[in-house]
């Protein structure tokens, strides 16, 4: 029997000054499904979704919501129509409350005063109806990310939403609160909502999914029903092309001993206890471990950004000192993880960016010198491939991974004995990935040691040399060599010791 | 909410010091007159900062509410010198040309797209300039036409004894609270302050939200100007001069956060009754003036500085929540 259509979208076309982003883009959703959309960035998944929710106006093409041609030319006729989105970054009033959150801008009212009562009861209903576990009179602020993430899936189950959008809705989420999440979606598709599910993140969308739309350069390459295809075949859809060894060996390999940093006991309340590890020459360390596990707040310490309370950290031998002035000098770099606020200036150039780090080599006295500026821009772009591969270009105005490039360009030029990376490929596409991962191993062969810390277990079995694993606050596991795979991280990061036989 | 509930009890703790020191040491401060004379003094700042208080919960800024309020009464002083209209009438006139001026801050805001500060400030030297033009001169040179009409000068006067203008601030600042909570426009005020693109994604039009705090203020600056006006007996050029900053100043020690979406009208009186008592103490003990700025000045950073520490706490807070969240779960995963 055929499904229930809810939405049908035909040859949707889209044009941004004269450049096609949308060349021919369909799209279905049946009642009750959670459709994946996947693709590169630049595929078109965030444009097409802007036109499904009235962002964009579309040139060309059809869409069909619950069986009508349907004109959508702003996010209210959107909403009306019953399509609802979850946003990456959230869209919440954090002084508001749950109840004030949920109801904005669908207040009741009764002679001019809010109907505060009713509205309550609405949300309580709501709250039970769906089973979610959620104070309602709470401050949003004083929410956990994941709390705050219901809250939207309240607020669009609110506008009676028969259609609700998640765009990467797991990027900030730990492992076991992702795993509630899952629980929610599986209970709204039981109750004969529609998701559609952007993410980049493979392995969800398979555990997710009823069916899946890859898109690539604007147009729709595919439409497969889960249990048709795997997920090598989705990636090659995706990106057109054979991944070079994209699911790499996951043996771990063996380093030099030369140990350059040691960290012995490193505390800081709240955040981690007794951290110890040791980084030698030219490994790539990655640390595993759920999101909250302390791991940014070592990499940041050991950087010299925040300060820590007790323990030593030892450089070469020294004490390194807890000042980031310092610990460049000495040779160390940091990615770090988000990207937009802490890794560059957006409206500045790449190469007023990569300068930004170089003072000491490109000035004198305080007096900056335009040609070694624009050597090192020059060089940057070059030996990164970062497109497009004008200098003079503001890093704001590039794509996510090209981003990435100029950050970690920042530090390339520099006498580099220390990087610390922290989630280096979040919301980058495939292809992307795939070259910074190789900029990293090319660092570690150079004999610069590096420390990896990523959510992404795939990237992490990829690309490190020794994994350590971190849960609440603690160095929980280590594991040195020989063959592992992401149920061993999981375990670790989870906290089961061993799995059983 | 939390932090309000903090921020309130250190308004009121700060205002406390303030009563019992002046209290403790001057047998003055709570005679019936002075308790008076104090709430009649925080009166005209106070109404005004009902309309900032709006403002600032929408993360936004007026500089011109003293401007304005010299230009709303050298009109009002232009008509009662040439004109023989009724007090009533001025009363009107007052509080519309009050309400189009904040109705302009919100044009310039909104649909000029000029940022709070700048457009405050521009408006703030136009309204200024404005009052220089029609005050009243005689061959040539501005005088101080002092004001005669008996319906504005009652409203300077007072009912066994409360001052007029001290009930009419009480009645702003009650009906400013009510539209602050009880109102659609209460919650979008702070939706607008707190995250205005997430008011927008939610269907909020902003903009309008921004007009209308400006408006609101406007009018609660056409109230100060006839009271100030009926007060003084006078009104010259520089009539309202600084009144914005001890305006901001009450605000912000009332709790409303420069980053929006916090604090509430409460706060405000509280934070103009502090500006009120630190003058009038001052005052009566015969202290430079240099130290009521330097209290002003030091009170106003502390406040702020809580702000930033709050948060900071805040979030600290959210992460040890999580925390112990994982650590609940931790063993089944």
């Amino acid at each position: 029997m055929e499904a229930e259509k809810l939405l049908v979208m035909q040859n949707i076309q889209k044009s941004f000054n004269d450049v096609q982003v949308l060349k021919s883009v369909d799209l279905d959703i049946n009642v009750g499904e959670v459709h994946a959309l996947m693709g590169e960035n630049g595929a078109g998944k965030s444009t097409l979704i802007k036109i499904l929710t009235g962002v964009y106006p579309k040139d060309g093409g059809k869409i069909i919501y619950l069986g009508k041609e349907r004109e959508i030319n702003s996010r209210k006729d959107a909403a009306n129509l019953g399509i609802g989105v979850i946003y990456q970054d959230f869209s919440l009033i954090p002084t508001l409350s749950v109840v004030q959150n949920i109801m904005l801008g669908k207040e009741k009212n009764k002679f001019g005063f809010l109907e505060s009562k009713k509205m309550e009861q609405h949300v309580i209903n709501l709250i039970k109806e769906y089973g979610f576990d959620i104070n309602p009179h709470a401050i949003v602020e004083t929410l956990s990310i994941a709390k705050r993430q219901t809250v939207e899936i309240l607020k669009a189950l609110c506008e009676e939403s028969s259609l609700i959008i998640m765009d990467e809705p797991t990027a900030s989420l730990s492992a076991k609160e992702s795993e509630s999440l899952f629980e929610i979606i599986n209970r709204l598709r039981d109750k004969g909502v529609s998701i559609l599910y952007i993410s980049h993140r493979l392995e969800e969308v398979f555990r997710l999914a009823d069916r899946l739309t890859v898109l690539r350069d604007g147009r729709k390459e595919a439409v497969v029903e889960k249990g048709e295809i795997n997920p090598p075949d989705v990636i090659r859809l995706m990106i057109g092309k054979q991944l070079s060894e994209a699911t790499a060996s996951n043996a771990l390999k063996k380093s030099t001993n030369e140990v350059v940093l040691k960290l012995e006991n490193l505390c800081k309340k709240g955040l981690f206890n007794n951290v110890s590890f040791e980084v030698h020459k030219g490994e790539i360390l990655g640390i595993g471990g759920l999101v909250g596990a302390g791991r940014t707040e070592v990499l940041r310490c050991i950087y010299g950004a925040d300060p820590y309370d007790s323990g030593n950290i030892v450089f070469e031998g020294e004490p390194l000192p807890n000042v980031v002035n310092k610990t460049i000098q000495k040779g160390f770099g940091l990615i770090p993880e988000d990207r937009r606020n802490q890794g560059f200036v957006p409206l500045l150039s790449i190469e007023k960016n990569i300068v930004l780090t170089n003072f000491d080599k490109t000035s004198k006295n305080g007096v900056m010198n335009a040609k070694k500026e624009k050597k090192l821009g020059q060089e940057a772009v070059k030996d990164l491939d970062i497109r497009p591969n004008n200098p003079l270009i503001p890093v704001g105005n590039l794509s996510g991974g090209n981003q990435q490039k100029a950050v970690l360009g920042k530090w390339l030029c520099r006498d580099l004995k220390v990087l610390l990376i922290d989630e280096p490929t979040a919301g980058i596409d495939i292809g992307a990935k795939d070259e910074i991962y190789k900029i990293i191993e090319n660092l570690a062969k150079d004999g610069v040691a590096v420390i990896l810390v990523s959510s992404d277990l795939q990237e992490l079995l990829r690309v490190s040399t020794r994994i350590v694993v971190m849960r609440k606050g603690k160095v929980f596991k280590e594991f040195a060599s020989g063959r592992i795979t992401q149920e061993d991280i999981l375990m670790a990061a989870s906290g089961i010791q061993e799995k059983e036989a | 909410m939390r932090q309000e509930k903090i921020r309130r009890l250190v308004s009121i703790a700060l205002l406390l010091v303030l009563v019992i020191v002046f209290g403790t040491t001057s047998e003055y401060f709570f005679t019936t007159t002075n308790i008076l004379t104090l709430l009649r003094e925080c009166s005209v700042v106070g109404i005004i900062s009902v309309g900032v208080s709006f403002i600032i919960i929408t993360a936004g800024i007026d500089l011109s509410t003293g401007a304005i309020v010299g230009f709303t009464a050298m009109i009002c002083a232009n008509l009662l010198y040439y004109t023989n209209m009724p007090a009533q009438m001025i009363i009107v006139i007052a509080l519309l040309i009050g309400t189009l001026a904040g109705y302009l801050n919100g044009i310039l805001v909104t649909k000029l797209r000029l940022p709070d500060f700048i457009a405050t400030l521009s408006t703030q030297f136009l309204f200024r300039g404005l009052a220089l033009i029609c005050a009243i001169r005689t061959s040539g040179v501005i005088t101080n036409k002092v004001i005669d009409n008996r319906g504005i000068l009652v409203m300077g006067g007072s009912i066994s004894g409360l001052y007029l203008v001290t009930i009419v601030f009480i009645i702003v600042a009650v009906l400013g609270q009510i539209i602050l909570k009880k109102t659609q426009l209460g919650v979008y005020t702070y939706a607008t302050g707190a995250n205005r693109k997430s008011a927008e994604l939610s269907g909020i039009d902003t903009d309008k939200v921004k007009r209308s705090v400006f408006t609101i203020t406007g009018f609660c600056c056409g109230i100060a100007a006839i009271f100030l006006m009926a007060k003084l007996g006078s009104v010259t050029p520089d009539t309202g001069t600084g009144l914005e900053f001890e305006v901001i100043a009450a605000v912000v020690v009332g709790g409303c956060a420069f980053s929006g979406g916090r604090g509430d009208i409460f706060g405000s009186v509280i934070g103009a009754l502090f500006m009120a008592i630190l003058s009038n103490g001052i005052l009566k003990y015969n202290l430079p003036t240099a130290t009521q700025l330097i209290v002003k000045g030091s009170v106003i950073v502390i406040m702020v500085v809580f702000d930033s520490l709050y948060n900071g706490y805040m979030e600290k807070k959210i992460r040890e929540k999580s925390k112990e969240l994982e650590e609940l779960s931790g063993g089944e995963a």
